[in-house]
């Protein structure tokens, strides 16, 4: 019961967000008056009629408030209107930029859940060891080298250098290299998911390994291997498991980060993401596009900390619902 | 008996600052972290002095020599503008400094305010407090400050505001502000709900303190300590936000900033990669230094973290 009403609490929290987040923004956009306006001005051959016949296709007409709640009344049908500048309807664009942009990203983080495990057992079963300082001393570099420039020194190494790898794109125009489309995919993943998965690991590295080394300070540890259970097992099956918890939530900050990071690793990679597409959206004031942008990043952000403070609780019978 | 014990003054023990900074300097890391941020700070302070040339000097593509490789002329080769990259890169360090230091002065001071406000006066007050923090560490700041500074870029168009020099660096200062100062005011609500029940406030609230000296004078000292970790996190995070927004294109065209070193000399990574890695290492050290730095404060403040 305290579960439900728990998340209950948090959907009825983010439900306000994303309410709050809309009015600013929608806010914002209409203080520069009509987009049409602005991007049709000085344009040979456009008159007034046009201006205005170009807004009411739009819905630009009418005052802000009737708009916004005109948006909000069609955002609940899932409609997020039409992009100004492709024509085409917001909602199948986030889809499939969505999509591009979680084939790197979730193979991103969970690359980076398995390297940090290894790393952080590593280094913690041999604390203030040479491999532990090193692992401590590369997870804090890697936290502290940006993203998007090791994004860069990737491409500089792998694909200008080296020619190993393509240095932009999703998919290759022309296949030269792969018969098989899965295949040139793949290939067009391995540096931003690379990338991705160095920050992510670097990050995760130094929670866990601390959350790790407490843990094997603990009684229980002790008792298990006072047991006689083999290391490896005290290690990896009573240890971890207890460690591995107060991790899990940063994972849903992280997975927010990566997210909201979007525009900079999809710059880098000109990746055809909802982080590129967010770019030109706001460069070229296509306000649906802005808005529905917002909305989905918000909601993807919004639902992954949701998913994994439940996790949270499920996992930790100890964790009482606050 | 009783009374000579009384007599003999204990010596004053040294204060919260002075064992943190004893504790501090066995820090390796943090020491790192300090030597880089000093070097970065006297960058920016002697870069006038240091740098060769002028950050607006282009004559380099004049003499066709934009893009060219590290030489004694151009000891970090020039970028497709022509400019200096060593010249640029120093000149950088003000602006990232101006950027970081900016941005948590804003943040930390909204952050000591709304915090300490809602951890003294608690109640319902903590409450509309805290749900306002959560809600800003929740948006995608990131994503909302590159809208924002956009589309105010043309709200300020044709207003006396458009005159005002590096007004889009300062909206993005602002911007990391305004949007920097939830993680403060959580860390300073949990402080002063602490120390507002530690015995030296009961102390000085019986011999008739008043309500604004026990906040500043005795409350708001102790906080400190912990807070200065997370402005020297924030001024790392800030200076990296406003790359990142650089880089993007939506930073300020005539303030000379890593950022915009980036996201000019991106296009050309192939043939002249120095006009790219050079800013960026530039990123990195600066970042790094913050970062070791926090950590080693975090060591030296809270001794009891770590064993």
């Amino acid at each position: 019961m305290g579960m439900l009403n728990y998340i209950a609490r948090r959907l009825l929290f983010s439900l306000a967000l994303l309410l709050g987040v809309s009015v600013i923004l929608f806010a914002l956009i209409n203080a520069i008056g009509n987009p049409i306006e602005i991007l049709l001005a000085e344009r040979p051959g456009v008159t007034e009629e046009i201006i205005q016949s170009v807004s009411q296709y739009y819905g630009l007409d009418g005052s802000v408030t009737d708009r916004y709640f005109t948006w909000l009344g069609n955002l609940l049908r899932l409609d997020f209107g039409t992009s100004i500048i492709y024509n085409q309807p917001v909602g199948d664009m986030l889809w499939t930029f969505g999509l591009e942009t979680l084939k790197i990203q979730i193979p991103g983080i969970l690359l980076a859940l398995a390297l940090a495990v290894g790393a952080s057992v590593l280094a913690a079963t041999r604390q203030y060891s040479r491999i532990d300082f090193g692992v401590i001393s590369g997870a804090m570099l890697g936290h502290s080298l940006p993203g998007f420039f090791f994004g860069i020194i990737l491409i500089l190494i792998f694909s200008y250098w080296l020619g190993w790898l393509p240095s932009y794109g999703a998919y290759s125009t022309r296949n030269l290299l792969w018969d098989s489309e899965l295949a040139d995919g793949l290939w067009h993943m391995v540096l931003p998911v690379g990338m991705l998965a160095f920050f992510n690991t670097a990050t995760l590295t130094l929670l866990l390994r601390s959350s790790l080394v407490d843990v094997l300070r603990q009684d229980y540890i002790t008792a298990a291997r006072a047991s006689g259970l083999p290391e490896r097992r005290v290690v990896m099956g009573h240890a971890l498991r207890n460690a591995v918890i107060p991790v899990l939530t940063y994972l849903g900050i992280l997975f927010g980060l990566m997210l909201g990071t979007a525009p900079v690793t999809e710059t880098v990679f000109t990746w055809p993401g909802l982080g590129a597409l967010y770019i030109m959206a706001i460069q070229q004031l296509d306000y649906p596009l802005i808005m529905g942008e917002t909305m989905i990043i918000t909601v993807m952000l919004v639902g992954a900390t949701l998913l994994t403070d439940i996790a949270y609780v499920a996992i930790d019978p100890r964790i009482r619902l606050g | 008996m009783e009374g000579s014990i009384a007599l003999a003054a204990p010596p004053r023990p040294p204060g919260i600052w002075r064992q943190g900074w004893f504790r501090f300097r066995r820090n390796r890391g943090g020491m790192l972290g300090l030597v880089l941020v000093g070097l970065v700070v006297l960058v920016a302070l002697t870069c006038f002095l240091v740098a060769p040339y002028d950050p607006n000097d282009q004559s380099a593509m004049l003499r066709g020599a934009s893009r060219q490789g590290p030489s004694w002329a151009h000891l970090l080769g020039t970028d497709r503008n022509g400019y200096d990259v060593l010249s640029r890169v120093l000149y950088g360090a003000p602006t990232a400094l101006a950027v970081g230091l900016g941005a948590m002065l804003i943040a930390s001071i909204l952050g000591t305010i709304i915090g300490g406000i809602a951890g003294y006066v608690g109640g319902m007050v903590d409450e509309v407090l805290m749900r306002c923090a959560e809600f800003f560490l929740v948006i995608p700041v990131f994503i909302v400050i590159l809208a924002v500074v956009r589309l105010f870029g043309i709200m300020v168009v044709g207003t006396a505001l458009e005159r005002v020099p590096h007004l889009n660096l300062m909206t993005i200062i602002a911007l990391l502000g305004l949007f920097g100062w939830p993680p403060i005011a959580r860390m300073a609500r949990a402080e002063f709900l602490r120390l507002k029940q530690a015995d030296f406030v009961e102390a000085a609230i019986c011999i008739g303190a008043t309500r604004r000296d026990i906040l500043l004078r005795h409350i708001l000292p102790n906080a400190l300590p912990s807070l200065i970790v997370l402005v020297a996190l924030g001024i790392g995070g800030a200076i990296l936000a406003e790359t990142m927004v650089s880089f993007l294109g939506f930073g300020d065209p005539k303030a000379v900033s890593w950022g915009q070193l980036l996201y000019f000399n991106y296009e050309s990574l192939k043939v002249a990669p120095w006009g790219s890695v050079a800013p960026g290492v530039a990123i990195f050290v600066t970042v790094l230094g913050f970062n070791l730095l926090a950590d080693g404060l975090t060591d030296a403040f809270n001794p009891r973290l770590r064993q």
